[in-house]
């Protein structure tokens, strides 16, 4: 799913924990954002989004020996280890190490070769050729075949399937809009040319689309398992480097090694997860677990190079996305371009990201995240100015503050407390403008519920992730006067424009152009206010815990972890 | 005596069909929309209806009503929303295990220290020992699990390293004792307080003077004469905490990473996972008759005034 959930929108289960973990001396803190979540509900999490990753193919890894041993970590009950059905971070993270596509992403997110050995591009870009890895088996000795990817893609598509993302992924290739809608049996796209080859044909010549196999909804699957039952992906057989050994709900999930893998087995014996909570930081410093996030709470305490855990953190790049604070730019009073400028410019985003959010978050003045395809270090954002704010509002309809009609701002959660960073907001605006503005939280069902109907007046607590490398991801999906997703009804009509230009334009440097010019307007309307892109992440890591890599995207990555105990 | 265990009996079922009906219809009226959670936001109109439409959601209420109780009468459930593939029982029915495992221990706790302590504050009534007894205890207990919770873990985990922080091993792991304590000591104070009223009440009843005029022991008076008779009232008090066996604390839980039925009510919630709302109630509310029941029954083993 694409929109994340913030922290702060955490019910009461996770306050609690932060409760009780600052009774310990500020333990677990609020902002461990990235990393999951266990022991709140996670009604939505964020789907990973995809780089533009390099498409030279790297080396596969070679073979490695075992190290043994089991790694410990925390995670919560993924709603689905159906590849297909695939759609959020908790269920991304597992369903990437125990079943395997195509292609794949590798630590540095560049884009590898996984089932496939090589791929050969024709038709001017239009046409993939695949050729499968000799002796790629499923966990039960089965060899893989072409045209068990065929049926993978098939069924990935059937609208009885219900994917929630077939759509978003495999949209591209040549018949699958007709299979989604349940008119025809076969995929016209996907053609299998012998046991070893397999052929897909896109509708465009996209060079992105190569990236988009990377995501579980590509993945192959093993026709017998799935057509045992509903509960198959409870019991996987799977191509992936770890196994399903066991899983029994809201205690533990095991991972084992998958002894098939083709591109050299892992070297762990056994991955455990945690499900059942627990305190993070209290556990990893029991060696309960041996990785944990780091949230704001206990941050300073970890930063401290005199602190023994300090030599344990280990930092990261953010994750790609953004917060924002939406307007219905029907309602009064942001119906007036000039309210929602003076909104944005009465908030000193530099002062909140230094002193509220531990630099944990990077102020954002655009919509494209740092380091995403089409993201412009150039943007005329609307930054920190009181004094203009003030103006703006006065030449506005409504003429000043005093004239406003009451103005609730409605974000998802339940814990009663809406964030420090919301609050200070809510401050400046008080002190910048002299406007006064609600809070009203409602849980994430019922949010939703408005949301999709647009019956905000203005919103917060969201934040949004892409899914796949392109800035259509955001800006069109986001902005466009019809898009569904566009919840303040924005409407401009040089912005649609834009974005429908885009949408078939072939040369790249125009497309993000196009792109770029259309968040300038949106941002210049000010049809939301971007708040935060995130920061860097920060986790601790047992010493004896070699190779974990921090990625950007959720990647399969387990596989060359090992333990070297001293 | 059969024919009123009978009579309650087939109550049963009548009240578990309200409780469904209202809880159904909660469901189905209520905010928020099952097939809009498990979307996200990333849904459009077209997938919601086609989605709704699978998961039997469009069709009239009095169908999906009439449809759930049937099923419920075969011993089926239903699928959780959000855990596909999962039957509602085969989420529920472990984890109502583990709590009533922890839940039990926890009353034993209450039972075995909240009794003794009652009658003794009772025996020393007058004297610095009732005042002292009943002002701790309702200290202890005024400590909610949020507090208790983490002092526990900081002591007896990270300072003395006696026990791991969190997680699940069943009744006889060392890991229960901490939440088992935790969850107890609330429950203390009201215990100590009702059995310590009774015994005052049963102390200065005619039997009791009888039974020292006849020369018994203090002991055997203690056990024979007041301690069963100031039982009834706890005993009352006890049916609840059995019907709450199966409840789960979300608190204990999340604190404790226990696996209990708490965290997934109160998630299920959130998800608008309803068929796992509809097993716990159902279930919930089974229980809590049945175990009223038994304490009925109960009474006139103890009383053989009460019968039925």
């Amino acid at each position: 799913m694409k929109t994340s959930l913030r922290v702060w929108l955490l019910p009461v289960a996770l306050s609690v924990m932060i409760v009780a973990a600052g009774c310990l001396g500020g333990s677990k803190g609020g902002r461990s954002r990235g990393t999951s979540t266990p022991g709140g509900p996670t009604p939505t999490a964020q789907s990973g989004a995809r780089p533009q990753p390099a498409l030279t193919p790297a080396p596969g890894a070679a073979k490695l020996a075992t190290s043994g041993g089991t790694f410990t970590r925390l995670w919560a009950d993924p709603p689905t280890l159906d590849p297909h059905l695939t759609s959020d971070t908790t269920s991304a993270g597992l369903v990437v190490e125990i079943f395997s596509g195509l292609v794949a992403l590798d630590t540095d997110l560049r884009i590898i070769p996984d089932i496939a050995e090589r791929w050969d591009v024709s038709g001017g870009g239009a046409i993939f050729t695949f050729r499968l890895r000799d002796g790629v088996k499923f966990q039960d000795g089965k060899a893989v075949k072409a045209s068990d990817l065929k049926y993978s893609f098939e069924r990935a598509l059937d609208p009885r399937t219900e994917s929630p993302v077939a759509d978003t992924y495999l949209n591209d290739i040549v018949g699958a809009q007709d299979k989604l809608k349940g008119l025809v049996r076969e995929v016209r796209g996907v053609r299998v040319i012998d046991e070893r080859t397999l052929e897909i044909t896109i509708d465009a010549p996209k060079p992105y689309f190569i990236a988009k196999l990377t995501y579980p909804t590509a993945y192959v699957v093993d026709r017998q398992n799935v057509e045992s039952g509903p509960g198959w992906s409870n019991k996987p057989n799977a191509t992936g480097p770890f196994k399903l050994l066991e899983w029994v709900p809201g205690q533990r999930l095991i991972l084992a090694r998958n002894e098939h893998f083709y591109r050299g087995v892992a070297k762990l014996d056994r991955v455990h997860y945690i499900l059942s909570g627990g305190v993070p930081m209290t556990m990893y410093e029991n060696n309960e677990v041996d990785f944990t996030g780091v949230g704001q709470a206990e941050l300073d305490r970890v930063l401290n190079p005199t602190e023994a855990l300090n030599k344990e953190l280990v930092r990261g790049d953010p994750a790609f996305d953004v917060s924002y604070i939406g307007f219905h730019v029907d309602k009064p009073p942001f119906d007036d371009r000039k309210v929602r400028q003076a909104f944005t410019l009465a908030i000193d985003k530099e002062t909140i990201a230094r002193e509220v959010l531990s630099s944990l978050a990077v102020p954002a003045y655009g919509v494209l995240p740092p380091g995403f395809p089409g993201h412009n270090p150039s943007i005329r954002g609307l930054r920190f100015d009181p004094v203009q704010a003030k103006k703006l509002l006065a030449e506005s309809k409504y003429g000043g503050p005093g004239k406003l009609p009451r103005i609730i701002m409605t974000v998802p959660g339940t814990g009663g407390t809406v964030g420090l960073d919301t609050e200070v907001i809510l401050e400046m605006w008080k002190q910048n403008l002299g406007v006064t503005v609600e809070i009203q939280q409602t849980e994430w069902a019922t949010f939703l519920q408005d949301l999709n109907r647009q019956r905000f007046q203005m919103f917060g607590g969201l934040g949004w992730s892409a899914d796949y490398p392109d800035p259509q991801d955001f800006v069109d999906i986001l902005f466009h006067s019809k898009s569904f997703n566009n919840h303040g009804a924005y409407k401009n009509l040089e912005v649609d424009r834009q974005i429908e230009l885009a949408r078939t334009e072939q040369d790249s440097d125009r497309r993000i152009k196009l792109y770029q010019d259309a968040e300038q307007a949106v941002v210049e309307d000010a049809a939301w206010i971007p708040l935060w892109y995130t920061g860097e992440r920060f986790v601790l890591i047992k010493p004896y815990i070699k190779g974990y890599k921090l990625t950007r995207l959720i990647v399969p990555k387990l596989k060359d972890i090992s333990i070297e105990r001293p | 005596m059969t024919a009123y265990v009978v009579r309650r009996l087939l109550w049963l079922p009548v009240l578990l069909v309200i409780v469904i009906f209202i809880t159904f219809a909660l469901g189905t009226y209520g905010p928020g929309d099952p097939v809009e959670v498990r979307l996200g936001t990333k849904s459009n109109p077209e997938a919601v209806a086609r989605l709704r439409q699978q998961m039997g959601l469009d069709r009239p209420f009095v169908v999906q009503f009439a449809d759930y109780v049937g099923g419920v009468v075969r011993g089926d459930f239903g699928d959780s929303y959000r855990y596909q593939g999962r039957t509602v029982l085969e989420l529920i029915l472990p984890r109502m295990w583990v709590s009533a495992q922890l839940n039990l221990v926890a009353l034993t706790l209450v039972v075995v220290i909240g009794i003794p302590l009652g009658m003794a504050a009772a025996r020393f009534q007058g004297r610095w020992l009732d005042p002292a007894i009943v002002t701790g205890i309702v200290f202890i207990s005024s400590l909610p699990v949020l507090i208790t919770g983490p002092l526990f873990l900081l002591v007896f985990v990270v300072i003395l390293k006696l026990v791991p922080s969190a997680g699940w091993g069943g009744l006889f792991d060392t890991r229960i004792i901490i939440p088992a304590v935790a969850i107890a000591v609330p429950g203390l104070a009201v215990i100590v307080r009702v059995m310590r009223t009774s015994t005052l009440e049963v102390l200065s009843q005619d039997y009791v003077r009888t039974a020292y005029a006849k020369g018994l022991t203090p002991g055997i008076i203690s056990r024979r004469h007041v301690a069963r008779n100031a039982f009834l009232p706890v005993l009352t008090m006890l049916g609840f905490s059995i019907a709450g066996l199966i409840g789960g604390t979300i608190i204990g839980e999340t604190i404790f990473g226990i696996p209990g039925i708490g965290r997934l009510a109160f998630e299920s919630i959130f998800n608008r996972d309803y068929p796992v709302i509809m097993g716990i109630t159902i279930i919930g509310a089974a229980t809590f008759v049945l175990a009223n029941l038994m304490i009925d029954v109960a009474y006139t083993f103890l009383d053989p005034r009460i019968r039925y």
